[in-house]
């Protein structure tokens, strides 16, 4: 009994491990791609519109941190309610942070104003298929776990 | 449900991964984009308008097409009344093309100084209001615009009229010899003729003559006009009315009083 309780308590340890393992390398990969655009292009946007930077750095902080969450609640319901608070919150937190897709700037007597509305709106759209693909998982998930629940009594 | 989720998951990736690289293929497109300002030119119409041209040259060397490209340029007044108002707009600029527009700007000069004749004789600063338009890659426009204050340069700058100096010319009549003075602050030459008139204190013309100017821009001018006036309408005092017919500008009268 004492063995079998080692073993489940070993399983479920390795299982945990494999999953935060999972979650710090897809953590990680994120935090790479960032840096890449970062270094690329987005330090120099950056150098032109003040504060966003500090924008940036919020929403991948809290990206990775969904992202870390949702693996480690992975085979869990859990893990497709933090891909779909992923998915809403890059909803809004783009809306209200990129003022609606109309980006503007005075320096001096110069006024700069970047309209990405449909840059926005493809945005929004891609992560309302986000959206719907965790809701679907999540419903998937149900349906499945239901007829095993539903198969086991039989079986049993 | 899994494959559909499988291909909404593929779907997706893709699509993120097309975005991305089109947002950062667009923004390094931008800086391959060159605009050249040339020599502003200036001509007159048919309406004797001045016609301001400048020629802007685009230079595409881009990912992307770029377009539509816009200049608007507004110059109004200290009051903000809008004195002339010009538009230039490219559909598109093709990569790896060069396109050259002209932004017009017309000025109808003697409407402007019929309007306020300070323009004619005194240095004003006018507000510029300049937009620059450009949608990256056709989709995502950007805008600049600023206000600057440019200097209106009078063409007739400090203009003086001297006493009429009398002198006696024969029995009926007598030589009047007014000086004037002015400098040319203008964008344009002056060239032409200034016409006075001499009125007495009856309002009745005594004599006029005219004398031809040609002042280069920012050169002063100093003469004088001879009038022939009959003796017996002379009076000690009246007014002297200016006209100047020196095209683009033509304006009268500008009164001065005498005596």
């Amino acid at each position: 009994m004492v063995e079998e309780t080692n073993n489940n308590l070993k399983a479920r340890l390795k299982k945990f491990t494999f999953k935060a393992l999972k979650a710090t390398v897809k953590g990680v990969i994120f935090y790479v791609v960032y840096f890449v655009l970062w270094i690329t292009f987005l330090a120099q946007a950056a150098a032109i519109f003040p504060g966003l930077q500090q924008m940036i750095e919020t929403f991948v902080t809290v990206y990775i941190v969904l992202i870390i969450l949702g693996e480690l609640t992975s085979g869990t319901i859990y893990q497709f309610f933090f891909d779909a608070a992923k998915s809403l919150f890059m909803i809004g937190y783009l809306i209200l942070s990129l003022n609606g897709g109309k980006l503007g700037i005075a320096v001096q007597n110069v006024n700069l104003v970047v309209d990405i509305r449909i840059f926005l709106t493809i945005v929004t759209l891609l992560s309302l298929l986000g959206l719907a693909k965790a809701i679907l998982q999540a419903i998937n998930f149900m349906s499945e776990r239901a007829e095993y629940t539903q198969i086991q009594p039989v079986g049993a | 449900m899994r494959i559909p989720i499988r291909m909404i998951s593929v779907a997706t990736t893709i699509f993120w991964i097309f975005l991305i690289i089109f947002a950062i293929t667009a923004v390094y497109s931008v800086k391959d984009l060159h605009f050249e300002f040339g020599e502003p030119q200036m001509s007159t119409n048919a309406d004797n308008d001045v016609v301001l041209s400048l020629p802007i040259k685009i230079g595409n060397g881009g990912l992307y097409d770029m377009g539509p490209f816009r200049v608007t340029t507004i110059i109004s007044d200290r009051n903000g009344s809008t004195i002339t108002k010009g538009s230039t707009s490219v559909h598109v600029v093709r990569r790896g093309e060069n396109v050259t527009a002209t932004h017009n700007m017309t000025i109808d000069i003697n409407g402007l100084i019929q309007g306020d004749h300070n323009y004619l004789t005194n240095d004003i600063e006018l507000n510029f209001y300049v937009e620059v338009g450009l949608g990256v890659a056709e989709v995502i426009p950007v805008q600049v615009s600023t206000n600057l204050s440019v200097p209106w340069g009078a063409p007739f700058y400090n203009f003086t009229l001297g006493e009429p100096a009398y002198e006696a010319f024969n029995s009926t009549h007598a030589r009047v010899t007014v000086s004037i003075s002015f400098e040319n602050h203008a964008f344009f030459d002056i060239a032409g003729a200034i016409q006075i008139k001499m009125y007495n204190n009856r309002g009745l013309l005594v004599g006029n003559g005219q004398t031809t100017v040609d002042t280069p821009q920012h050169s002063s001018y100093n003469g004088y006009i001879e009038l022939y006036v009959s003796l017996t309408d002379m009076t000690p005092n009246g007014r002297l009315e200016v006209y100047f017919q020196t095209p683009p500008l033509n304006y009268g009268p500008l009164v001065f009083p005498y005596g």
